[in-house]
């Protein structure tokens, strides 16, 4: 339960491959395709293959084809379709087309007609209460005028113009302004050019229009309904065209994704003297199963090399993961992948999660609840939401028979503990509130010495010692939170003297020094040299050094007993969750006899959903906060193997 | 310590913003559009353009409407990120404001002496009109220079202006207007920080300011050695001229030729290498987008943050409109990436 290990490798091969060569890298499913470099320009004779991708046209007219008819589309088997080229596919589109090409001229034009129509009646609305006829005032000798719409913020400008016109606002929105303008018509050139350059948008009545607006309107629908009588008529007989081309259309857009998508790959291949260049990452466990995959090329040449061979690419991370842990999976996500180098917490978090969840949320029935609701959601919406519910639920029963509460009933599992002879369960919530305190302290300071020894055996995986020896979560932060905590532990619980000047003098003193001065110290570790701060160009002087470090120490200190304190919330959930349910046990005892169970079952559900809710954010929070900043550098790629996508987007 | 906490909002309210703008992967998907229409609906679907573009019908839509409605989604941004906790009502956060009347009078200026009638109204951006003190459509009336000190009267910038020289065909030296604007534009903004923030707050703005102020002075000084042969006091006479400020960029002005003063930025300012000419523009405003970018995330004060932003917000215009420019004269993608601001 690790990080899967990466190979780089490089494909290069003549460039009469490459489409065949992409094909397999897309079938494998486990290639991280990476840019050949990283520059768009050239570099050492090496170009980017930046083509215009010719599949793109024959998308969108597919695409086009499919909308005109009124075809869904949706993947397709598209094996057995034989064109291939952009050229084969154009060809193909043209005959779609020519099938239904007059049919469907004929509804446009209706269409367009109707839209036309639309139109003139909602400029004829703004018209309304004008009893002069339209062809007249668009037919004048000495006057032009125009209709469309104006930008709102360019009305203001137009009492300034010098210029010979008047301008008639209709409705203005937040943008444009519909409205008409009136000018000479020997001046209208310089108008319409002074209007362009202030951005309006002219609309032009259809020539029918005439008369009033009364008369115009009346026109206007009864040409409406014969137009759309006609287009109705014209989709009827597209309908059954588009019956009998649905198959061949589906297939061969299918398939022009596929190859589009194969296509915009080039953009990340270079170019060099007839040859093509790829790189990438594929996971070590499937190099055979990819080199298989290659094997049937004839110039195309694979070369395997460690995954930190090219320093400017960044190994992907993939997280293994068992199927206890791999629910758990998206919580590492949300957070942040971590790096290739790093460590992966999901088995971690998983144990953790649980076990948590088991003692904030723990009730025998309520958590049998959440394992049959697990199994649902699993199911039906979210795979891994589903598993972490039944892993919690299967914990909260664990916790819950330990509390001897089922569903709010705090007595019923107590004959089977009398009948097993354990004197010692169930755990009387109430009764024994200051062991849950304590017990969930300890638990905080368990968790928080875990974090540091996988930061101290992150920090020595990568050769930092700042971060593994003399950082607040190194062995020194690790050395001098458990002296501290032991020394507390020892002094007030068990009266134990073990707090002396030896155990301070080593224990806490040294450490604190330690991280007090990690910079100088890790640099001299590292590089055998003595310097204030990291970064080389940087004076520091040691009055800065002093003030700048006191506060961070500050800080650290602040953050150990924060961090170790917010750990009570577990105990408080466990009160929190048993006064609730008393509350509902209480309002059940006031209740009839009928309206008992009624509240029983809202009051669980109530507190199932509420309760359930707040505990599983609130352990997020402490997972993310006092645990995972420890240790986690959550800045890893996400491992994305090459294939094509199905996109569905007709205009 | 209360009034520096009091502008946080304002400053979180910036970098969520800020987290919106267009990224370089934005850039590189815009490049591979082949038209105004594609790059309008690429943008109108993006969460920083989304709303300015909401009601634009990308067939029909003209350009330069796309890219003053671009500029006006940056203005209103900054107007309401200055009214938000009412910042507007000190003085030092009209900057942008002043910024756009000293924009629109040298429209005019050049309008005025180029004698294209019109041209200043046609280009006036409307959305400025209600928040600026200047009344920019009343000015549009001047045709000629002294009309406009008559119309500028009783303003600051009729003091600025009013000595400059001019000639006998009633033009006047444009260069020199933009030099004693840009001049008072930047000793107001300093004047106003001084006056306005507490001490560590108006250095930060001031420091910032003068780094801009180097920067135009680099440029210009370099522009004028290598297109004009200007010699050094010639150069020194054209430079933003603020007490304190630029003094180390004497020996700069003082240099003989033009290698000699890309050498002299190498060593001083750029960190990228700057070769020849047509790197040296686009390597010095990269290095300023990486400084504007650092304030941004680095710094707790409000004018800091919002003057960088509305920088940004510049370079991010600019950018998209060199790449509609790009795409509508079929320049090579991998050129116009070169050439954008992008880190």
């Amino acid at each position: 339960m690790g990080i899967e290990k990466m190979e780089l490798v490089t494909l290069v091969g003549q460039m009469s491959e490459l489409d065949l060569c992409l094909d397999k890298c897309c079938e494998s499913g486990c290639f991280h395709i990476e840019p050949a470099f990283s520059s768009v320009g050239t570099a050492n004779g090496l170009t980017m293959l930046n083509e215009k991708n010719g599949y793109s046209a024959q998308l969108k007219e597919f695409e086009r084809l499919a909308s005109e008819l009124g075809i869904e589309l949706e993947q397709t088997d598209h094996s057995g379709y034989a064109p291939r080229t952009p050229e084969e596919f154009a060809q193909r589109a043209k005959e779609i087309g020519q099938s239904f090409e007059e049919i469907s001229q004929r509804r446009k034009q209706a269409q367009q007609k109707i839209s036309e129509v639309n139109g003139a009646i909602t400029q004829i609305d703004h018209l309304k209460g004008m009893n002069s006829d339209f062809k007249e005032i668009f037919s004048c000798k000495y006057v032009a005028a125009r209709i469309g719409r104006l930008p709102t913020d360019n009305l203001e400008k137009l009492d300034y113009y010098d210029e010979n016109f008047f301008f008639v606002p209709f409705e203005t929105e937040s943008l444009y302004c519909w409205g008409m303008y009136f000018c000479p018509e020997n001046e209208k050139a310089i108008i319409d050019d002074l209007f362009r350059s202030m951005y309006f948008e002219r609309i032009t009545l259809p020539g029918f229009v005439e008369g009033d607006s009364d008369k115009a309107l009346k026109k206007l629908k009864q040409d409406l309904e014969q137009q759309q009588a006609e287009s109705d008529e014209c989709s009827r007989q597209m309908e059954l065209i588009s019956q009998q081309v649905k198959d061949e259309i589906l297939k061969a857009y299918s398939k022009l994704c596929y190859l589009h998508g194969t296509f915009e790959l080039r953009k990340k291949v270079g170019f060099m003297s007839g040859k093509f260049y790829i790189k990438g990452f594929v996971p070590k466990k499937d190099k055979k199963h990819f080199s298989e995959l290659m094997q049937g090329f004839e110039s195309v040449v694979v070369s395997y090399m460690p995954p930190d061979a090219d320093a400017n690419c960044t190994p992907p991370t993939i997280l293994k993961n068992s199927w206890f842990t791999r629910p758990f999976n998206m919580l590492v996500e949300m957070y942040g992948l971590p790096n290739y180098g790093g460590f992966n917490p999901t088995a971690f978090v998983a144990v953790t999660y649980t076990v948590l969840f088991g003692i904030m949320f723990g009730d025998l029935g309520q958590g049998f609840l959440v394992v049959l609701l697990g199994l649902l959601v699993g199911k039906k919406l979210n795979k891994n939401a589903g598993g972490m519910m039944v892993r919690c639920g299967l914990s909260s029963m664990v916790f819950g028979t330990l509390y001897g509460s089922v569903f709010g009933f705090e007595e019923l599992l107590d004959p089977m503990y009398e009948q097993l002879g354990v004197d010692f369960l169930p755990l009387k919530v109430f009764k024994q509130t200051n062991f849950i305190l304590v017990t969930a302290v300890g638990i905080g300071v368990a968790l928080i010495i875990m974090s540091m020894l996988i930061n101290i055996y992150v920090g020595f995986k990568q050769k930092d010692y700042e971060k593994a020896i003399f950082g607040c979560n190194g062995i020194a932060g690790l050395i001098f939170y458990s002296s501290v905590a032991a020394g507390l532990v020892g002094t007030i619980m068990f009266d134990m003297k073990i707090m002396s000047l030896p155990f301070v003098l080593c224990l806490i003193v040294i450490p604190l020094v330690c991280i007090f001065c990690r910079v100088p110290f890790s640099i001299a570790v590292k590089y055998k040299k003595f310097r204030l701060s990291a970064d080389e160009d940087e004076k520091m002087t040691v009055g800065g050094f002093i003030v700048e470090n006191f506060f961070e120490m500050f800080e650290f200190l602040l953050s150990y007993i924060s961090n170790t304190m917010s750990f009570l919330r577990v105990g408080g959930f466990v009160l929190s969750h048993a006064g609730m349910m008393l509350v509902v046990m209480t309002l059940m005892d006031g209740a009839s006899a009928a309206a008992q169970p009624v509240v029983l079952v809202i009051g669980n559900a109530f507190v199932m959903a509420m309760e359930g809710m707040i505990v599983a954010i609130q352990i997020i929070r402490l997972e993310f906060y006092e645990i995972f900043s420890r240790f986690s550098e959550s800045d890893g790629v996400p491992f994305e193997p090459v294939g094509t996508k199905f996109s569905a987007t007709p205009e | 310590m209360l009034d520096g906490l009091s502008s946080n909002a304002t400053v979180s309210k910036i970098r969520a913003i800020h987290g919106r703008m267009l990224t370089k992967d934005n850039y590189h998907e815009m490049l591979t559009k082949r038209s105004v229409q594609e790059i309008t609906e690429y943008l109108a679907a993006t969460p920083r353009f989304a709303s300015v573009l909401a009601d634009i019908d990308p067939n029909t839509v003209h350009r330069g409407f796309l890219e003053t409605l671009l500029e006006k989604e940056n203005f209103d941004t900054y107007i309401r990120l200055c009214q938000f906790q009412q910042l507007d009502k000190i003085p030092f956060f009209d900057f942008l404001i002043e910024k756009t009347e000293i924009d629109c009078i040298l429209m005019l200026i050049n309008s005025i002496n180029t004698g294209v009638d019109r041209s200043y109204l046609n280009d006036l951006p409307g959305y400025v009109i209600n928040h600026t003190k200047l009344d920019l459509l009343e000015l549009s009336s001047a045709d000629d220079f002294n009309k406009l000190m008559k119309l500028l009267r009783g303003t600051p910038y009729h003091k600025t202006l009013v000595r400059a020289a001019l000639s006998d065909d009633g033009t006047v030296d444009y260069t020199e207007c933009e030099r004693r604007l840009r001049t008072q534009y930047y000793t107001n903004i300093i004047k106003n920080a001084e006056e306005a923030f507490p001490d560590s707050q108006s250095d930060e703005v001031v420091r910032m300011v003068k780094q801009d102020i180097d920067f135009l002075n680099q440029i210009n000084a370099y522009r004028m050695k290598a297109y004009f042969g200007f010699s050094a006091e010639q150069i020194k006479k054209h430079q933003i001229k603020i007490s304190n400020i630029g003094k180390k960029l004497d020996s700069y002005y003082e240099l003989d030729t033009p290698e000699q003063m890309l050498e002299w930025l190498n060593k001083n300012e750029a960190q990228a290498d700057l070769t020849d000419v047509s790197t040296l523009e686009v390597g010095m405003q990269r290095e300023k987008f990486r400084r504007l970018e650092h304030q941004i995330y680095r710094s707790f004060n409000a004018p800091v943050v919002l003057y960088a932003f509305t920088q940004l917000c510049g370079y991010e215009t600019s950018n998209i409109i060199h790449i509609i420019e790009g795409i509508r004269y079929g320049v090579d993608p991998s050129y116009i990436e070169n050439n954008i601001l992008i880190c």
